[in-house]
């Protein structure tokens, strides 16, 4: 069931059952979630979301204010399975519901959720760009950066109606649904069609026409488009546009001010976006055109279609068109820039994307920093390096000396046996301890050893403040997009007449 | 899109003129526009046309029938249309004038002989190499003071100068045909007579900015206001529900944006753009293009139809259009009637609505003077200092000042002024009446906008201003709804790496280490709730105190005191940090490159980040690290 609003438009104060939410785990970890008040075969708590930072069932977050703190509940994730449906599995004690076989029973028995000791995530209302960065990619997806630009350079508005060729994913079809969106049709003309509307004097409704060659994916968009509430505003046709151009039934529609193209080869799309019957000069020319290759051949023989049926445009007559095509290589460029010229669009113009994503960060450097994590626990400044040295350099001259010392010791007592003495243990063993507090003050005045240094820092750490300590750096993160795709622009103005001029002509002079 | 369909009258358009520069020129009926050294035209001549042809000044005595026919125009000269195919022809250079250019075929050709001239198989020469190119100006052999001669003769649309330097150039036929292209267009950016019409919106609007003075717009690019408005989630929401938080007052979301701009109005105008409420509607200007009496009658009409009183019709005609009269039961009647349908009607009765009232689909400005800039709004029709109430902005674009903000009630426009009884007001010179009305009307709005405002619960929230980021936001991010946008723009980076720091993990889990040892009893509450009698108003005013009573939590740490929390780090989730930049290429056949300069200047950096609700009392993190079991730190939560 398709919820009243879509979240994506009209999110509301709280997130509601049936409608999307997303789960918010990390920055690019998002989960997509139609909440279901509903119970599940699986689970007692109805329908649950397991993450790595937990489950989370969809009765917790259901009816939450948007941008909540949703902690992690305790759910019995192992022991699900068909046989274990009837039996009742419950990870905390408190529950006393049994699943039964009916469905009916079953949903009035949601087990409420314990709350587990550890784990959370945020639940946000979706947006094109939280969707993005979490729908299930069927085809390469265009990202926040790219459609950003295309939509504001496509001059999208409110109340426009797009063609979008190549519906893929989704992620542009969600983002043209915000910019085109012009309010509920069912606010005052029911039963009407999206077509019709415009025909009135009223304000223009805002539509996508999305065209997908793909069946499957066809029908898995048309299902994610109704679950979000957003199929009032989006028209999708499975059609090979190249074949069978973009005019629907009812003849108000598309009647386009906006084209994006995501296809392999747009320029073989072009020729149905005219506003005229192209003359068969150019169409043959584009064809014969030795630079497409050859699969246009096998689509060339459908040329005459006036003598089937009587040519209309998909494009609004009475304003300027503006197309973006989104093609990743160079080559399809060039063509697409040709047919473009063929066909008479002007402004043409080419760019691509470069977006990147910034890292903040400390940088913690310096001695002090020797065994932690994180940080590098080379010298900061040369006082501290010639500091290190001169440390390093006074242990081991008493390191030396204590050396010597023991060598001598060893060579006398060495002699002594040589000599037949017998040496005095017990007044050696006196030496030694003396020997030992002897070397232990030596060393104490010295500075400490790593072992000891690692300890120190292990301890200070506990009272330090890392979040305010470094250099505060940043830098571009360590996986980016080089290129996504070559983004082309023109713009088709109104066709002009000399009717139209002369009636210009006769109100301006 | 329908405004677009055509030229309007007494609306700004843009000229792009051969040398690639824009002009932006109001376009008033029976006026000649003059484009200086290309020449002059009557706007006549391009109003009720459409948008992004080309013309050619065509001399006077070449267009006779032109001058005719704009009888009474006599300064400036005729305009031809010129077609697309001549454009592309000229863009392309002779050799590749037709689609069909069998260009693929000679490539192999090319690689094989690069330093030989490439003949065709009727021995034609097709592409010359540079090989002999000599470098020497005095090839040309038309002087300066020729060619200003042949100006001077008003040789037609600057064709024919342009044919003439290029058939006087010695060496042309050595050019090989891309240089030849080159200069033949070099040329036709000097002499040629032409120009291209654009419609003004955002991205005619900022390029034509940055060319001049970049830095009045923060150097704002066109793909950074896109990424701006996607971010904040900017799009039209006249329809949605007007839905109040548990304190009944407070609304929440309705597609409400909180703007702090400093870029004369561009952020502004390009939101709005996507709310669908910078431009006229196309409606209400033809209402005032066709009878441009008419409003005045419709509202008096409108106002007698709707019983608002004698004393208001009075009022109206002592304010002008600008303040609609209403009393306090109309208002609300009004308000509902524009959320729910916030476009004007044409065959209604001309309906007053009172300025910033709208509920849903609105802008604020958080300003720092005490009127916004908005200077750039007045290319889309509105005019802050004279609001016409027929843009959609008088309703939809509200502002707020910083003091009225934080400490509304030192604005003394936020006073009550004194309430005259009906029976004192009566014996009043209407004059007199009216200062008092307009006064009350003054007050009330700027009370309803005020507190509104105060109460929070906006959709998104957009900064691009020279304000220190972490300031804005602390006082900001609380108006910000749960699961709402905050997006910040600064031109450099190093205020967003900060802002950046200051929310980050670490200092995060600091925060709130430091809130939950505050009170060890558990029940945290970090940031005070503190619930203010706000002056004459009455309304509990909700907002997070961080002011007041922090002296004594500080001594609760050690090293660590409030100025290391310039913000709330507990309050946004997922701020991240990036920028992007548009890549410009030069696309002709054979000849596609970028553009070999560009712009360079502010790189453009933008800091989004989500507005989350913290739970309260201690909360555990699962998950961290890479699968070790490395312990983290215990994280808890505030509430908000």
């Amino acid at each position: 069931m398709a919820p009243a609003c879509s979240p994506f438009l009209d999110p509301g104060s709280h997130s509601a059952a049936d409608s999307l939410g997303v789960l918010q785990l990390k920055r690019d970890h998002l989960i997509p979630a139609i909440l279901s008040a509903s119970a599940s075969a699986d689970y007692a708590e109805g329908k649950v979301e397991n993450t790595r930072f937990g489950s989370f069932p969809h009765s917790t977050l259901i009816n939450q204010p948007w941008g909540t703190q949703i902690l992690a509940s305790v759910v019995d994730t192992g022991s699900r399975s068909a046989k274990s449906r009837k039996r009742k599995r419950e990870g905390n004690g408190d529950s006393e519901a049994t699943p039964g076989a009916d469905a009916e029973e079953v949903r009035r028995e949601i087990v409420k959720a314990a709350t587990a000791s550890s784990g959370f995530a945020h639940l946000v209302p979706p947006t094109p760009e939280t969707w993005t960065l979490c729908l299930p990619h069927r085809t390469q997806v265009v990202y926040t950066p790219d459609y950003s630009y295309i939509l504001q350079r496509l001059r999208v508005r409110p109340g426009d109606h797009i063609i979008e060729a190549g519906a893929g994913s989704g992620s542009f079809t969600h983002a043209a649904v915000r910019s085109i969106y012009s309010g509920e049709a069912s606010a005052d003309n029911n039963g009407e069609s999206a077509g019709a509307k415009t025909k009135k004097g009223k304000q223009r409704r805002g539509q996508v026409y999305s065209f997908e060659y793909h069946a499957p994916r066809a029908e898995q968009l048309k299902s994610e488009i109704v679950s979000h509430g957003l199929d009032p505003h989006v028209t999708i046709t499975h059609r090979d546009v190249y074949e069978d151009g973009f005019c629907l039934e009812d003849e108000d529609e598309p009647n386009a001010d906006v084209v994006f193209l995501d296809l392999p080869a747009p320029w073989q799309a072009l020729k149905h976006l005219t506003r005229s019957p192209p003359s068969a000069a150019v169409v043959k020319s584009l064809v014969s055109d030795p630079s497409t290759p050859d699969g246009e051949v096998t689509a060339s023989p459908s040329d005459p279609p006036p003598a089937t049926k009587p040519f209309r445009s998909p494009l609004n007559p009475s304003s300027a068109i503006r197309i973006c095509t989104f093609s990743p290589c160079i080559e399809q460029v060039t063509k697409t820039v040709s047919a473009l010229r063929s066909f008479g669009w002007l402004e043409i113009g080419m760019a691509e994307i470069q977006a990147k994503r910034i890292e903040v960060r400390r940088e913690r450097i310096g001695l002090q920093e020797e065994g932690l994590r994180g940080a590098n626990p080379s010298a900061a400044t040369v006082q501290e390096a010639v500091q290190r040295l001169r440390d390093v350099e006074d242990r081991a001259k008493v390191f030396h000396g204590l050396q010597k010392e023991k060598q001598e010791q060893v060579m006398r007592r060495a002699e002594a046996k040589k000599r037949g003495e017998k040496p005095p243990a017990p007044a050696e063993d006196e030496a030694n301890g003396k020997g030992s507090a002897k070397t232990k003050a030596k060393l104490e005045g010295l500075p400490p050893s790593k072992h000891d240094r690692l300890e120190r820092a292990k301890k200070e750490l506990e009272n330090r403040t890392l979040f305010k300590e470094g250099r505060l750096v940043h830098r571009t993160e360590p996986e980016i997009k080089t290129h996504t795709s070559y983004l082309v622009f023109a713009v088709l103005p109104r066709e002009w007449s000399k009717r139209d001029e002369e009636k210009a002509r006769k109100k301006w002079g | 899109m329908q405004s677009q369909s055509h030229v309007r009258p007494n609306t700004y358009v843009a000229l792009r003129l051969p040398s690639g520069l824009l002009k932006l020129v109001e376009l008033t009926p029976n006026t000649n526009i003059n484009l200086g050294k290309y020449g002059a035209f009557a706007a006549n001549q391009i109003l009720g046309r459409p948008y992004y042809l080309t013309y050619e000044l065509v001399d006077k005595e070449d267009g006779k029938e032109d001058g005719k026919a704009g009888a009474g125009l006599r300064a400036g000269a005729g305009l031809r249309v010129v077609p697309a195919s001549e454009l592309h022809a000229e863009a392309l250079g002779d050799d590749h004038a037709t689609p069909a250019e069998t260009r693929e075929e000679d490539a192999p050709l090319a690689e094989g002989a690069l330093s030989f001239d490439i003949v065709g198989d009727d021995g034609e020469v097709i592409m010359r190499n540079n090989r002999l190119t000599v470098d020497d100006p005095s090839r040309q052999k038309l002087s300066y003071e020729e060619i200003e001669e042949l100006k001077k003769a008003g040789a037609g649309s600057g064709k024919d100068i342009i044919a003439k330097i290029v058939a006087s150039h010695m060496a042309i036929e050595e050019k090989t045909s891309f240089s030849l292209a080159k200069y033949t267009l070099r040329k036709s950016r000097k002499y040629l007579k032409r120009f291209t019409v654009l419609p003004l919106d955002i991205g005619t609007l900022t390029e034509y900015v940055t060319e001049k003075e970049a830095y009045k717009i923060m150097e704002l690019r066109e793909e950074t206001l896109g990424l701006i408005c996607s971010w904040a989630d900017g799009h039209y929401s006249a329809d949605n529900r007007v839905l109040m938080a548990e304190d009944g007052l407070s609304q929440i979301g309705g597609g409400r944006w909180l703007v702090v701009d400093d870029t004369g109005g561009l952020v502004t105008a390009a939101l709005a753009e996507k709310m669908g409420i910078l431009y006229p509607n196309e409606e209400a200007e033809q209402l005032s293009e066709e009878e441009p009496a008419a409003p005045p009658e419709d509202s008096s009409a409108a106002k007698t139809s709707e019983q608002n009183g004698t004393a208001d019709i009075v009022m109206a005609e002592a304010d002008g259009p600008n303040f609609a009269p209403r009393s306090e039961s109309t208002l609300q009647q009004e308000s509902a009637a524009s959320s729910g349908e916030p476009i004007y009607r044409p065959k209604r009765p001309f309906q007053h609505v009172p300025q910033m009232s709208a509920q849903t689909n609105t802008i604020t400005i958080l300003h720092p003077n005490n009127q916004p800039n908005l200077s750039h709004l007045k290319y889309f029709g509105y005019d802050t200092g004279n609001p016409p109430t027929t843009h959609p902005l008088y309703t939809h674009l509200k502002m707020v000042s910083w003091l009225q903000l934080m400490h509304p009630t030192e604005d003394p426009s936020y006073i009550e002024p004194k309430v005259v009884p009906e029976e004192t007001l009566a014996t009043l010179k209407s004059s007199k009446r009216g200062t008092y009305y307009k006064k009350r009307r003054r007050w009330e709005k700027t009370k309803r906008v005020v507190d509104e405002a105060r109460r929070g619960g906006f959709d998104g929230l957009i900064v691009a201003s020279s304000m220190e980021p972490k300031s804005v936001l602390k006082e900001a991010v609380p108006l910000v709804r749960g699961g709402g946008r905050v997006v910040v723009f600064s031109p450099s980076a190093e205020p967003l790496v900060e802002l950046c720091d200051c929310y980050s993990k670490e200092r995060r889990a600091a925060y709130i280490a430091r809130e939950f040892r505050a009170q060890p009893n558990g029940t945290t509450n970090g940031t005070r709730v503190k619930v203010e009698e706000d002056g004459p108003s009455g309304i509990p005013i909700k907002r997070e105190d961080d002011d007041d009573d922090d002296e004594e939590v500080n001594e609760l740490d050690d090293g660590i005191t409030d100025d290391d929390f310039p913000v709330n780090p507990t309050l946004l989730l997922a701020p991240s940090l990036q920028t992007a930049r548009a890549r410009h290429w030069q696309v002709l056949p054979q000849r596609t490159h970028p553009f070999m300069t560009s712009k360079g200047g502010a790189e453009g950096y933008l800091f989004t980040a989500t507005r989350v609700l913290p739970v309260e009392g201690k909360v555990e993190a699962r998950g961290h690290g890479r699968g070790k079991k490395r312990k983290t730190g215990p994280e808890t939560s505030v509430p908000s």
